[in-house]
């Protein structure tokens, strides 16, 4: 165990370079900055915008229009010009990016039934998101408008009516069944949220093992680079050690910069979700959540993190041989794309298809590649589906015994100096 | 003498190729022991397969009784393998690299001092000793590892092409401290294509070609028995 600690301690001792420490702490600070950018952009969206008001309608209806659209945040800024040239270039001018034209005769249509279009100028000053949305609010505030004057319309036709019941003859109630459990509550938001919420899954996942797997190829293509794999390999200390000490240091090293890189970009997704995180605290969201069972519990997460730390195991694993592989440090780069392979199918699986609905050839594609797995798991657990949880967490682990015992056993051959995988004759040295 | 080594028709085939055609010799406690040869000969490959680097094909391979196949690891305990172009940790500095190596072998921290203070002495780096070894030039690097190798006192020492790539002044160092280990009752099996050094340091040599050994004696017989001036000649003429 002595001797194993020594080779741990110097693995974990050559993997944290000056370089690593630089390169977490900038990505740490480039997530933060970016994700302080994006906050301040959300603010800006959500604050209540300025919106240019050409009114050439004299009639209550175009004045109710505008006093709705505070409803809608938004700040109404009458212009005192007279046409839509002009408005349009003093909107412009004054850096707005929202007009509103209320045509002469708008409140007489409505009464007539002769409606007269109101006219949107939206001025697109970036290709951005955050600038798209103020287009989408602004047609919502149109929507509630056109319902406030229909409601307004209907009710002064039918006094005795519901405008509403007019409009929406059928009322629904909307819920949500997961097993034996139900709760009313719409699917989408649900499915949502919770999605939101397990994103960190995946790319904690995908994360880890891409970095714990290029440090392990990486550190054996070194030691075969600077010719010290010789001198280790003829010490007193098991292969199977030396193997294992790799792994292990990998893991440990791996797993902090997996930790620190997810600080930042927890910095990165508060920045975009901050205030979605308190309309959803505001809401019963997570009432409805708790009472369909869909709140991982402790041993869920246990279970979860089993499922996780097996991944990142098999990933080593297969590391490990494909370093054994590496001629070099340069050729050890080229090498982890197979496994960053692996880690991806999965990974934009998860986010884009159902794993139940694929065809069985696909299905049996990703059952056998292991990191799959994990990303199954976090759904799987919140649906109770326990045993195809249980069922790749044997997997994992036959997975990477097997892997480890072709390893262990390359590492005891003469296969892991004589072992390259390279395009040129294979030479041998006497 | 005792003989600490001996190898018996150990042969080795890298696919098709027959890298080692059945050589035999033996080492004896004390002695400083040499492979002689062109590239390309089989020493390296000797070499690793007594420090248990590679596996032999065929042949018998036993060091101090015990047999290479069957116990691998006492081969490791007392045996120190110095290969050609080693190299050591660039991160690590040099007492940390001496550090690492000597808890594969200490059985206490006063040993791991001792072998330590033992290294220092050899390699003699000085305070640079405290240094990376990323800073270091080869011939530091050659002495880092030579203080490795010997610091353990092990039964054999394993050398191939000790002094490759080193200057004179270095080289001259080098031998001197395999010739003082050797004459402290250690023995030691090296390789080299440079045949004024093995004459310079070695009691006994092997020449060897093509994965055969070709002779084994002293330099002093071995040069009388070709009547060559010195062991290239004697190498030349054996291959005749």
């Amino acid at each position: 165990m002595r001797k194993f600690t020594n080779l741990l301690t110097k693995e974990i001792k050559e993997l944290i370079t000056l370089q690593l420490v630089i390169s977490l702490l900038f990505t740490v600070f480039l997530f933060y900055f970016i994700g302080q950018m994006a906050k301040s952009e959300v603010k800006k969206a959500l604050r209540m915008q300025k919106i240019a008001v050409l009114n050439l309608d004299t009639s209550p209806f175009s004045q109710e229009l505008i006093r709705n659209l505070r409803s809608g945040n938004f700040e109404p800024v009458l212009l005192r010009v007279k046409t839509k040239e002009e408005a349009i270039q003093q909107t412009n001018s004054s850096n707005m990016n929202l007009l509103l034209v209320i045509p002469e005769g708008f409140g007489q249509g409505i009464e007539k039934l002769e409606l007269k279009p109101v006219e949107t100028y939206t001025f697109l000053r970036s290709l951005s998101i955050m600038a798209n949305r103020n287009a989408a609010v602004f047609n919502a505030v149109l929507k509630l408008i056109n319902n406030y004057l229909s409601n307004d319309y209907l009710q002064k036709q039918f006094p005795e009516l519901d405008p509403n019941k007019i409009k929406n003859p059928i009322k629904s109630r909307n819920f949500v069944l997961v097993k034996d459990k139900m709760a009313e509550g719409s699917a989408e938001q649900i499915t949502g949220f919770i999605t939101s919420q397990s994103l960190f899954v995946p790319i904690i996942l995908m994360m880890i093992i891409i970095y714990s797997s290029q440090m392990v190829i990486s550190a054996i293509a070194m030691e075969k680079q600077n010719k010290t794999l010789e001198t280790l390999l003829t010490v007193p200390i098991s292969r199977t050690s030396i193997v294992t000490a790799k792994m292990m240091g990998a893991a440990v090293v791996g797993l902090i910069s997996a930790i620190i890189y997810m600080v930042g970009f927890r910095y990165y997704m508060a920045g975009f979700m901050g205030d979605v995180s308190r309309a959803v605290k505001a809401s019963n969201l997570s009432a409805i959540i708790q009472s369909l069972g869909l709140a991982l519990s402790p041993n869920h997460y246990l279970l979860l993190g089993l499922s996780l730390f097996l991944a990142i195991l098999c990933g080593l694993a297969m590391a490990t041989i494909l370093g054994v592989l590496a001629e070099d440090y340069r050729s050890a780069q080229s090498l982890v794309m197979p496994l960053v392979f692996l880690v991806l199918i999965p990974y934009f699986l998860s986010f884009f298809s159902d794993f139940r609905t694929m065809s069985l050839p696909a299905k049996i594609l990703v059952y056998l590649i292991p990191f799959s797995h994990p990303f199954l798991a976090s759904q799987n657990i919140l649906l109770g589906n326990y045993g195809i949880v249980f069922g790749g967490i044997l997997y994992m682990l036959i997975f990477f015994a097997v892997l480890i015992f072709i390893a262990a056993r390359i590492f005891s051959t003469d296969k892991v100096l004589t072992m390259k995988l390279r395009f040129r004759r294979k030479k041998v040295v006497l | 003498m005792e003989t600490i080594l001996k190898v018996q028709g150990l042969r080795k085939f890298y696919g098709k190729l027959e890298a080692l055609q059945g050589i035999d010799f033996e080492v004896r406690r004390g002695e400083i022991f040499a492979l002689i040869g062109p590239n390309g000969a089989g020493k390296t490959t000797t070499l690793r397969i007594i420090a248990t680097l590679l596996s032999p094909s065929a042949g018998q391979v036993s060091f101090l009784g015990f047999d290479l196949k069957k116990n691998p690891e006492k081969f490791r305990e007392k045996i120190s393998y110095l290969p050609e172009e080693a190299g050591a940790y660039r991160n690590l500095k040099g007492i940390s690299y001496l550090k690492f190596m000597a808890k594969f072998y200490a059985r206490s921290r006063e040993e791991v001092q001792t072998y330590l203070e033992s290294a220092q002495a050899i390699a003699d780096l000085g305070e640079r000793i405290n240094e990376k070894i990323g800073t270091y030039s080869k011939g530091m690097v050659r002495k880092l590892l030579l203080g490795r190798v010997l610091m353990t006192r092990p039964a054999l020492a394993i050398l191939d092409e000790p002094t490759s790539g080193l200057d004179v002044i270095n080289a001259l160092e080098v031998r001197e401290i395999i010739k003082k280990f050797a004459a402290e009752g250690l023995s030691v099996l090296l390789s080299s294509h440079n045949m004024l050094e093995i004459e310079f340091l070695s009691h006994r040599v092997a020449l060897i070609n093509q994965g055969q050994i070709l002779d084994t004696g002293t330099p002093a017989e071995l040069k009388s028995k070709y009547q060559a001036a010195n062991l290239e000649e004697v190498f030349r003429r054996a291959l005749q």
